[in-house]
């Protein structure tokens, strides 16, 4: 699974994206806890990113699967 | 309705042509032509257009520009499915969106969008609620702003669309021309020493060197084979000797004789020739000359160099060859410019390592590398040191670093630990700028600190005796030019060399640019084909350092210039140049 962080988001953890390995799928929940471990100082930034799935917003019950691309988007300012 | 997405890393057009929906679509039907598409007239009466311009403010800091960054493929598609979610809302007929991402100059466009619509009210607000909407949602952020201070001396010139007519000031500036001239006349050459072949690798001779005598010193054979007198018609040769290359037996040679000679060996007589081994049959110590060909095969005495003939000019860099041909001469320590002492410091608390990521305003060091890497080739020792910005702090970095290396004394009694200063970054005027009173607190009497050229400005020059400073500016472009065109031509007047000159060229390709009040050092590549002038809208731009080996001189207000135009420029070499 294909983690990809964003902004300040690439600051926070020194890279811009990262593979993670699960054993199965995760909720959104878990990811972040997996995330967390490897990536202390994601923490500060939780409350304000949202998650995205493929490309996609993820609802908030979504489960990510092994071959899914996540990406943490932190508050954006296009335009 | 049509849509159109475009997430681009170059400048939006001025001008972009509006989309004009001159069909509607509709099944077919009575009004039918015989292929089956029914034309209608011009349905567009309203079409928007909206640019979001990088503002020179973000955050209450003074900036230049703005990095945005961007996630792509999930970019465009929230674009789309924003856009789709409102055409119910606001029906229009087109709209075409173009974000531009990368580091976007201040007055640059960042966002275009262009809206077709039957009236100008649904345009309008689907406009509108886009724009609230991609805000919100849209994966694109402005990332960091660069601030104002990076880009020091050029801000004027950062982009044509933002360039404002400059104050004339022409008389406080030197110009390229008078900057150049006083180099050379302050610069004067270091004591030439003497140095052994092994350590005289790459510096600049300071003496001419003759041949010590004729160089062959005597005849010597070509083949192995056999010497036997030059007219000597007999067919049977009686052989007397044997000649190695190391021997040295001259003797008469009588008709009918031969002496044995290998490749190298002096011959032993005058009036003699040589014969290939593979034209002669040899039995015993008879010879039978198989055939004879006109051929000598014979290396005659000083028929490569005479005694006293010049072999190595005075001002020549000593390379491989030329450091063989002073060993074939013997002259084994020759009179050379020494090697130079250089110190190097950069400054600026923005510049971190190239290993680091930047934080908001930070770009990493290149300044470093660059002169490491120019003066690679070039007989220095180099210090380099990074100094605070707090001219405090920095004057004691300056003191711990080596008390020898700052033993210089004020205005030239004595001798220097150092021959040339470079500072980094710092030239300017603004209140954190202190190389002036740096290379004062040295012992620096500063001759100019502007040259009116482009890039290039400002630029400290000063001197100390017989040591030299430069102030460079910070920015990697300008910095690359002022040292081929300033330091080059100082280094080059210490080791008593030639310095870079212009030249005469072609333009492969038309030099696009907007007449400047200043002259202009275009940064280009050239080849077999002529001069390609790069793409370069700023001094901070350093894509083209890769690619610059010339610079093309462009007059003051001149503006463009066409391709096949004879122009001046400076090849820009990393010191290695040849003679």
């Amino acid at each position: 699974m294909r983690i990809l962080f964003f902004a300040q988001l690439k600051d926070a953890t020194g890279c811009d994206s990262v593979e993670i390995a699960p054993a199965s799928p995760l909720n959104a929940e878990q990811l972040w806890a997996e995330l967390l471990k490897q990536f202390p100082k994601l923490g500060a930034h939780r409350s304000s990113v949202r998650m995205a799935k493929n490309c996609e917003y993820a609802v908030a019950d979504a489960i990510f699967a092994a071959d899914d691309e996540v990406a943490l988007i932190p508050p954006v300012s296009g335009g | 309705m049509e849509i159109e997405i475009q997430l681009v890393h170059e400048p939006i057009p001025e001008r972009i042509s509006p989309v004009v929906v001159a069909r509607a679509s509709r099944p077919p039907g009575k009004d039918q032509n015989l292929t089956g598409e029914t034309p209608v007239p011009l349905l567009t009466g309203a079409w928007l257009e909206f640019r979001g311009i990088v503002r020179g403010e973000e955050n209450g800091q003074t900036i230049s520009a703005l990095e945005y960054e961007a996630y792509p493929e999930m970019a465009e598609r929230e674009i789309r499915r924003i856009l789709e979610s409102l055409r119910t809302k606001h029906p229009c007929q087109a709209v075409k969106v173009i974000h531009r991402i990368g580091i976007i100059p201040v007055g640059e466009t960042a966002i275009y969008v262009g809206v077709a619509s039957a009236h100008r009210g649904e345009g309008i607000a689907l406009l509108a609620e886009f724009m609230d909407r991609l805000k919100q949602d849209v994966p694109i952020w402005k990332r960091r702003g660069i601030p104002f201070k990076i880009v020091e001396d050029d801000v004027r010139s950062l982009s044509p669309s933002v360039r404002k007519s400059e104050p004339p000031q022409v008389g406080s500036y030197k110009s390229l021309d008078e900057a150049l001239a006083e180099l050379r006349s302050r610069c004067q050459p270091l004591p030439a020493v003497r140095a052994p072949l092994d350590d005289a690798v790459g510096h600049v001779l300071r003496e001419m060197v003759s041949a010590p005598s004729d160089l062959p010193d005597c005849d010597r054979s070509t083949r192995d084979g056999y010497a036997i007198l030059l007219n000597d018609n007999s067919e049977i040769f009686q052989v007397v000797d044997t000649l190695h290359a190391a021997d040295w037996k001259p003797r008469e040679l009588k008709t009918g004789q031969a002496v044995r000679i290998a490749t190298g060996a002096p011959l032993p007589c005058g009036n003699a020739r040589v014969v290939m081994q593979e034209n002669v049959e040899r039995t015993g110590d008879r010879i039978k000359i198989l055939k004879r060909e006109s051929a000598l095969n014979i290396r005659q005495r000083s028929e490569d160099v005479r005694a006293g003939q010049p072999l190595v000019q005075a001002g020549a860099r000593l390379d491989a060859g030329k450091l063989a041909l002073l060993a074939t001469a013997g002259c084994a320590q020759p009179l050379v410019s020494p090697r130079l002492r250089v110190v190097h410091f950069t400054t600026g608390d923005e510049i971190i390592p190239p290993d680091q990521a930047p934080k908001p305003g930070q770009v990493r060091d290149s300044n470093s590398i660059l002169i490491r890497g120019l003066l690679q080739n070039f007989p220095c020792a180099l210090v380099h040191a990074h100094l605070p910005e707090d001219f405090e702090k920095a004057k004691r970095v300056v003191s711990a670093l080596n008390p020898q290396l700052l033993a210089t004394p004020k205005h030239g009694e004595g001798g220097s630990t150092f021959d040339l200063l470079l500072v980094s970054g710092g030239a300017s005027v603004g209140e954190k700028d202190f190389t002036h009173p740096l290379l004062e607190w040295l012992g620096f009497e500063i001759v100019f600190s502007q040259v009116n050229v482009r890039p290039g400005r400002p630029l400290i020059f000063g001197t100390n005796g017989k040591s030299v400073a430069f102030g460079l500016p910070g920015n990697p472009l300008s910095h690359f030019v002022c040292f081929q065109l300033f330091v080059a031509t100082a280094v080059a007047r210490l080791v008593d060399r030639e310095a870079p000159a212009f030249e005469r060229g072609q333009l492969a390709a038309k030099l696009d640019d907007e007449a400047n009040p200043r002259e202009t050092l275009w940064p280009a590549r050239w080849d077999a084909t002529g001069l390609h002038p790069l793409k370069w809208s700023s001094s901070g731009d350093i894509t083209c350092l890769a690619e610059a080996n010339a610079l093309v001189r462009v007059p003051a207000n001149r503006g463009s210039i066409e391709a096949g135009a004879e122009v001046d420029f400076l090849p820009t070499t990393d010191m290695m140049g040849g003679d």
